[in-house]
C-alpha cells in the first residue's frame, strides 16, 4: 500500500528546498551574508511549524505510515522534528561568526547544516531500517564535512578521523540490520514488530547478532563508550562556531534512532538487549567521567562529559517503552545545555578556530559576566544539580532504570555524577576565582552567541524549576 | 529460510577457491622456469621505460570524477523508473523530474564553482571568480 502524505515528508522538503535555494542564489547571484542567513531562517522555521502541525495532528495516535511504511507521522517523530529545528536554529545563531568567517563558501557551510537538519529529523520518523540508514548517512556525511569545513589542519584530522570511523560505524549498522532482515524477512519497523511479537524463534541467533550490531553502529553515532574514541579528537579539532551544533545534534538523531529501534521492532526481546545496554551505559558513565577529569582542553572536556552523558541516557532505555519519555526529556534539554555551552566556547576563543584550552577561561567572570554566567549554568545543569533541567532529566533516567531493575547501574552512576561535579565545578573556579593571564581585556561577544546563551539559559532554568510542561508534552512523544 | 537454502552458494564459493588455488599451483609446477634478462624486460623490443608508470596527475580527474558519478547515480535511478513508466504514471513522472531537478541543482553549483574548467589561469571566469576566492583564503 502506498500512502502518501506530505506532511510527514514536509519538515524535509521545507529545509532541503532551502538549501536548494541557497546554493543556486549563491552562484547566481552571490549574495551577502545576511540573504543565506534569511533563507536558512524561513526554512527552519517553516520545518519548525510543519513539525507543530505534525505534533498538534499525529500525536497520540496510532501507527501512521506513509510511503509504504517508510516513514511514521507521530507524536515521537513530530517532537523530535521539534527539538531539531529548535536546536538547528540556535546552533547557526551560535555559530554565525564562522559562516561569515568562511567568506563565500559560508553558503556550503548553511546549507550543509540545512541538510544534516533534514537527516536528523529522518532518524526520527524512520519507520524502515534501510529509510533510518539513509537518514543516518545524510546527517553523518553532512557532521564528517562540518567538522573540517574550515580545513586546517586540525580541522581535517577531526573530520577525516570522524569519517573513517563513521564510515566504519555505518557499515557495522548496515550489517546489524542485514541480520535483523535476515531473521524477520523484512525491513518494515512495523512489520517487524508483529512477527516477533507473533512467532517464536528457535534459534535467535541471528537476530541477537542484529541487535548487538545495531546497538554498536548507533552506539558510536551517539558516542557511548567504548565506541567513543573518535568524540574528543572531533570535538577538539572541529571549529567551534559549529561544534556544538555536531555534538547537540548526533545526540539527538542518535537516541532518536535508537529508542525507535529499540522500543518498536524489538521490544519483544527487551530481556536480551537490556543487559547488554546496561553495561554500555556504565561503561560510557565510568569513562566519560574519569577521563573528562583529565583533561585541560574545554573541548576534549565535554567530549568526554558527552560520553557520560550518553551513558545517562542510557540508562533509561534499559526500561524498554517506559523509558523513552526519560530519553526524551534528557536528550532534548541536554543537547539545549550543549549548544549554549559551545556558544561560549566560540565567543571565548573564536568561532573558527578549534582548540580552547581551559586557561583562556581564566577571570572569564570579570572578563565578560553574561559568558561566565551563562556557561557556568551550563556546567551545573551538567553536573546535574537541582533547579535545572541537569537534574529534572537525570532523576527520570534513573527512575525508569530503578523501575527496570537496573540498581546496580544506577547506583554506579550516582557515584559517577558525584565525581563529575569536580570537573565542571573546576571550568566555573576557573572563571570565577581564578585572575585572567596576561592583559586579558572584555571580551567582546557577538550578538550571536549572546542571542544562543540567553536562549538555552532561559530553556535550562525554566524547564528545570517547572518541567510539568515538557513533562506533560512527552507523554504523547511515543513511538507507533 | 533455512541456512541449507546457502548451500549451493557455498559450494559455489569453495569451487571459486579450489579453481584459483588448482590452476595457479598447477601453472607453478608444470611451466618451464627460464629467467633471461630480455625475458624480464616490459618489452621485449622498443624503447626502454625511464620512470615508474605510477605517477601524479592533476588533481582536477578527481572533480571530473565526482561530476560523473552525478550522472551514474542518475542512470541508476531512472532506469527502474523507466521500466515502470506505465505503472507509475504522473506522480512517478513528477518524482524522478524532481529527482533530476536536484542532480542537475549539484551539477550547477559545481560548474558555476569552476569544476569544468580545464587549463584554468587562461580562462576569463577564473580570474573573475575563482582566483579572488583563493586569494581571499590565503
Amino acid at each position: 500500500m502506498s500512502n502518501i502524505d506530505f506532511l510527514a515528508l514536509g519538515p524535509e522538503i521545507a529545509v532541503t528546498a532551502a538549501a536548494v535555494l541557497l546554493l543556486m542564489i549563491e552562484v547566481a547571484r552571490k549574495p551577502s551574508a545576511r540573504v543565506w542567513g534569511w533563507i536558512a531562517g524561513i526554512g527552519i522555521a517553516a520545518a519548525l511549524g510543519l513539525s507543530i502541525a505534525g505534533w498538534v495532528l499525529g500525536r497520540g495516535t496510532d501507527a501512521n505510515l506513509y510511503f509504504s511504511d517508510m516513514l511514521a507521522l507521530d507524536g515521537f517523530s513530530a517532537f523530535g522534528g521539534i527539538v531539531v529545528f529548535t536546536l538547528t536554529g540556535i546552533g547557526l545563531i551560535a555559530g554565525w561568526g564562522l559562516v561569515t568567517s568562511l567568506r563565500r563558501r559560508g553558503a556550503e557551510f548553511v546549507a550543509l547544516v540545512l541538510i544534516a537538519a533534514a537527516g536528523m529529523h529522518l532518524m526520527a520518523a524512520s519507520a524502515n531500517l534501510i529509510m533510518l540508514f539513509i537518514a543516518l548517512e545524510v546527517a553523518s556525511i553532512s557532521f564528517y564535512v562540518l567538522a573540517g569545513i574550515t580545513r586546517n589542519r586540525a580541522a581535517d584530522e577531526a573530520a577525516l578521523k570522524y569519517f573513517l570511523l563513521g564510515a566504519f560505524a555505518s557499515a557495522v549498522f548496515l550489517y546489524g540490520i542485514a541480520l535483523v532482515f535476515a531473521a524477520t524477512g523484512t525491513l518494515s519497523m512495523a512489520g517487524q514488530e508483529s512477527f516477533l511479537g507473533e512467532t517464536i524463534l528457535l534459534r535467535p541467533g541471528v537476530l541477537l547478532a542484529g541487535i548487538a550490531l545495531l546497538i554498536v553502529g548507533l552506539g558510536f553515532k551517539v558516542s557511548a563508550a567504548p565506541f567513543h574514541v573518535w568524540a574528543p579528537d572531533v570535538y577538539q579539532g572541529a571549529p567551534s562556531g559549529v561544534t556544538g551544533f555536531l555534538a547537540a545534534g548526533a545526540k539527538v538523531g542518535g537516541f532518536a534512532a535508537l529508542a525507535r529501534v529499540l522500543t518498536v521492532p524489538l521490544d519483544a526481546y527487551l530481556d536480551d538487549w537490556a543487559p547488554a545496554v546496561a553495561v554500555v551505559a556504565v561503561a560510557s558513565v565510568v569513562v566519560g567521567t574519569l577521563l573528562a577529569i583529565a583533561q585541560d582542553d574545554i573541548k576534549r572536556m565535554l567530549a568526554y562529559s558527552s560520553v557520560a552523558h550518553a551513558g545517562f541516557i542510557l540508562l533509561a532505555l534499559t526500561a524498554g517503552d517506559a523509558g523513552v519519555e526519560a530519553v526524551w526529556f534528557y536528550v532534548s534539554t541536554y543537547a539545549l545545555q550543549v549548544v549554549g555551552a559551545f556558544a561560549v566556547v566560540a565567543a571565548v576563543s573564536g568561532p573558527d578556530t578549534g582548540a580552547s584550552p581551559l586557561d583562556s577561561y581564566a577571570g572569564l567572570g570579570k572578563r565578560s559576566p553574561m559568558m561566565a554566567a551563562g556557561l557556568g549554568l551550563m556546567m551545573i545543569a551538567m553536573g546535574g544539580i537541582p533547579m535545572t533541567t541537569g537534574f529534572v532529566g537525570k532523576l527520570g533516567v534513573f527512575r525508569a532504570a530503578i523501575d527496570a531493575g537496573y540498581l546496580w547501574a544506577v547506583v554506579t552512576a550516582l557515584v559517577a555524577t558525584v565525581a563529575g561535579l569536580f570537573f565542571y565545578l573546576r571550568v566555573i573556579v576557573r572563571m570565577y576565582m581564578d585572575a585572567p593571564g596576561g592583559d586579558a581585556p572584555a571580551l567582546e561577544v557577538g550578538r550571536g552567541p549572546a542571542w544562543a546563551v540567553g536562549i538555552t539559559s532561559a530553556a535550562t532554568i525554566v524547564l528545570g524549576i517547572a518541567p510539568w510542561p515538557l513533562l506533560n508534552m512527552l507523554r504523547d512523544a511515543l513511538p507507533f | 529460510m533455512a541456512l541449507v537454502d546457502y548451500l549451493p552458494i557455498a559450494i559455489m564459493f569453495a569451487l571459486a577457491l579450489v579453481f584459483a588455488v588448482v590452476s595457479l599451483l598447477l601453472s607453478r609446477l608444470i611451466a618451464p622456469h627460464d629467467p633471461t634478462p630480455e625475458k624480464l624486460e616490459p618489452y621485449e623490443c622498443g624503447i626502454v621505460p625511464l620512470q615508474d608508470p605510477v605517477q601524479r596527475f592533476p588533481v582536477r580527474f578527481y572533480l571530473v570524477a565526482m561530476l560523473f558519478v552525478i550522472f551514474d547515480i542518475e542512470i541508476v535511478f531512472l532506469f527502474a523508473w523507466a521500466v515502470q513508466f506505465e505503472a507509475l504514471g504522473w506522480p512517478g513522472t513528477i518524482a524522478v523530474g524532481v529527482f533530476t531537478l536536484l542532480l542537475v541543482e549539484t551539477l550547477v553549483y559545481a560548474w558555476r564553482r569552476g569544476a569544468l574548467d580545464w587549463n584554468i589561469p587562461h580562462r576569463e571566469r577564473y580570474r573573475r571568480v575563482v582566483a579572488p576566492e583563493i586569494e581571499e583564503a590565503a
